[in-house]
């Protein structure tokens, strides 16, 4: 599959605001990050990483995974709550409820 | 069929077919069937907010779906899906000047009859092809199909024409430059323009006045783009840019090497954000704001306000151009505070700016969807009448049919404008892992457009299932 990805361009694409500490940068592209674990991730899947940062790449994807895990969790339960109460509302609107 | 009252733009011809008219100003209700085998058909009618408030759960409840989906590559097997379509440089070479000779010709019988045929909306060529067959139909294709205009474009052989004799009468004839700064805002000025033009004026009932529109529109495009070359149709020309915006929404795309290909609708959208060029994301929200402002001056609601402006003295022109203005202004600003807020959901140092180009091709289906809503049955149930006329542009028969469109229809409308923020969901959702390291941030970027998409969407809704009132004043 060739690549389609759009493209961003760090330099004018990105700004640090005035004193602030960039946490990380990627060695590559100079994309600044506000942390390591967007940098490791930025690199593993933009870049092609030395063995060193394909460990850091993959590190972060275990975390991402244990937090995804949770957000999932909560967007199903939210869509089913939804879906329950759209329910109940056209019950109760179409007069089939009360 | 009569002349009395007939308002601005498109709406006259709507009105003018008795019988289309009754499913194009559907009062603001759906409804809800169920039935059984027995025969007996029980139909309960959904209130008008609750037809919105679902509107917006529906959104918001893909988006929280889109977030299951978080396989990358997966995505981009979708988004990057085509299959190439032979295409032939000789064909071409035959078909594009054919076409662009037959839509001149569709330009100087539009002139001719609008000058000189009958004024019976139904009756008269021009305005049925300007606006059931060109800005209803055509437009319709541009984002269903494929973007044709380049090809289409009935002023491109006008102006290769003059080009040729200016060359030859003059040696040391060159092209103007327009000013970079300028960027595309002359074609968001432009668009503005046009829509203003259309809802104050008359020129969608006086075929006169329409052939005189189309004629100074055609000498400034034939001027503009001898003085300015292609430039003029790539940031001066509204409708040439609002067909290739839609045109980025459509099934057939141009490769980046020029081949014509097969894509899923929508998902040319996920590869190029907008050109850095001033005025670009101003332009995609101007669309799909006049769509917006072409439906809400038709609302009873809209009547209701001006009123009591205008018999305090303001002139009724004034509130016309400011609320156009205003509500441009407000829809940008909402798009620009949420890309803002992007900055913080996602904790990037990617600037607002290049966030907003980013994210901006996600609002096309949006503008497409809702033109559908707005066109499609207004198309159908016109198009009889288009055909009687079109056979005989100059002998057009006394009574042209109009289409009645069953009543469902209503829900049509609905579907075509949820439709459009739902593939807008995906747009946006593939851009933002286009552009953001991992999941979590990418999923966390969308959170402001979310909300700015769900205000846009009950908006649309509400607008949507108003009943027809003829815009007063104008």
């Amino acid at each position: 599959m060739t690549d389609h990805a759009p493209t961003l361009r760090p330099v004018r694409d990105t700004a640090v605001p005035d004193g602030e500490r960039v946490a990380a940068r990627c060695p590559y592209c100079e994309r600044p990050f506000r942390s390591d674990h967007g940098r490791d991730l930025h690199v593993g899947e933009r870049h092609d990483p030395t063995d060193a940062e394909r460990e850091r790449y993959e590190a972060a994807l275990e975390e991402e995974r244990d937090e995804l895990w949770l957000f999932h969790a909560k967007a199903v339960v939210a869509l089913g709550v939804i879906y329950a109460a759209t329910v109940i509302l056209y019950m109760a609107v179409l007069g089939t409820f009360f | 069929m009569g002349r009395d009252g007939q308002r601005a733009g498109w709406r006259p011809l709507a009105r003018a077919g008795a019988t289309a008219v009754v499913v194009l100003a559907l009062a603001g209700r759906a409804a809800a069937h169920s039935g059984s085998l027995g025969g007996s058909v029980a139909s309960a009618s959904v209130p008008t907010w609750l037809v919105i408030l679902t509107g917006g759960i529906v959104v918001g409840g893909s988006f929280l779906f889109t977030t299951l989906l978080t396989d990358h590559e997966a995505m981009r097997g979708v988004n990057w899906w085509r299959v190439a379509l032979p295409t032939s440089a000789q064909l071409r070479r035959v078909a594009v000047p054919a076409l662009r000779a037959v839509s001149f010709g569709v330009l100087l019988i539009v002139v001719a009859t609008g000058l000189a045929g009958p004024t019976t909306p139904t009756q008269n060529f021009a305005l049925l092809v300007v606006w059931v067959g060109w800005w209803a139909g055509y437009t319709t294709t541009t984002y269903l199909v494929g973007n044709t205009w380049p090809a289409v474009n009935p002023w491109r052989a006008p102006t290769r024409f003059v080009r040729r004799a200016r060359d030859r009468l003059f040696d040391d004839a060159s092209d103007g430059a327009l000013p970079d700064r300028w960027g595309v805002w002359p074609a968001v000025a432009g668009l503005l323009a046009l829509v203003f033009l259309e809802v104050v004026s008359p020129v969608g009932e006086n075929p006169r006045l329409l052939a005189v529109v189309v004629l100074g529109y055609s000498l400034a495009t034939v001027a503009g783009a001898v003085r300015y070359g292609d430039a003029w149709f790539d940031r001066v020309d509204p409708v040439s840019r609002v067909f290739a915006a839609y045109g980025r929404v459509a099934p057939l795309q141009r490769d980046f090497d020029g081949s014509l290909t097969l894509r899923l609708p929508g998902t040319a959208l996920t590869e190029d954000p907008l050109p850095d060029r001033p005025g670009e994301v101003a332009f995609v929200v101007a669309l799909l704001w006049v769509t917006t402002y072409d439906g809400l001056v038709a609302t009873p609601t809209w009547a209701a306000a001006v009123e009591p402006v205008v018999s305090l003295g303001v002139p009724a022109l004034l509130v016309y151009a400011v609320v156009l203005l205003a509500g441009f202004a407000a829809f940008l600003g909402v798009y620009r505070l949420a890309a803002r807020n992007v900055r913080d959901t996602a904790d990037t140092y990617v600037t607002a700016r290049a966030i907003e180009r980013w994210f901006a091709p996600a609002l096309l289906p949006i503008a497409a969807g809702y033109h559908l809503a707005h066109f499609l049955g207004y198309f159908l149930g016109l198009a009889p009448a288009l055909g009687a006329v079109a056979i005989s542009p100059f002998a057009p028969p006394a009574n042209p049919m109009a289409l009645v469109l069953p009543g469902w229809f209503g829900s049509v409308k609905l579907l075509c404008v949820l439709g459009g923020h739902v593939l807008a969901i995906w747009v946006a959702h593939s851009l933002s892992f286009e552009l953001f390291p991992g999941v979590l941030a990418a999923i966390r970027s969308q959170y402001p457009s979310v909300v700015v998409m769900v205000f846009y969407t009950m908006s649309s809704l509400w607008v949507i299932t108003q009943p027809y009132a003829p815009p007063p004043f104008v």
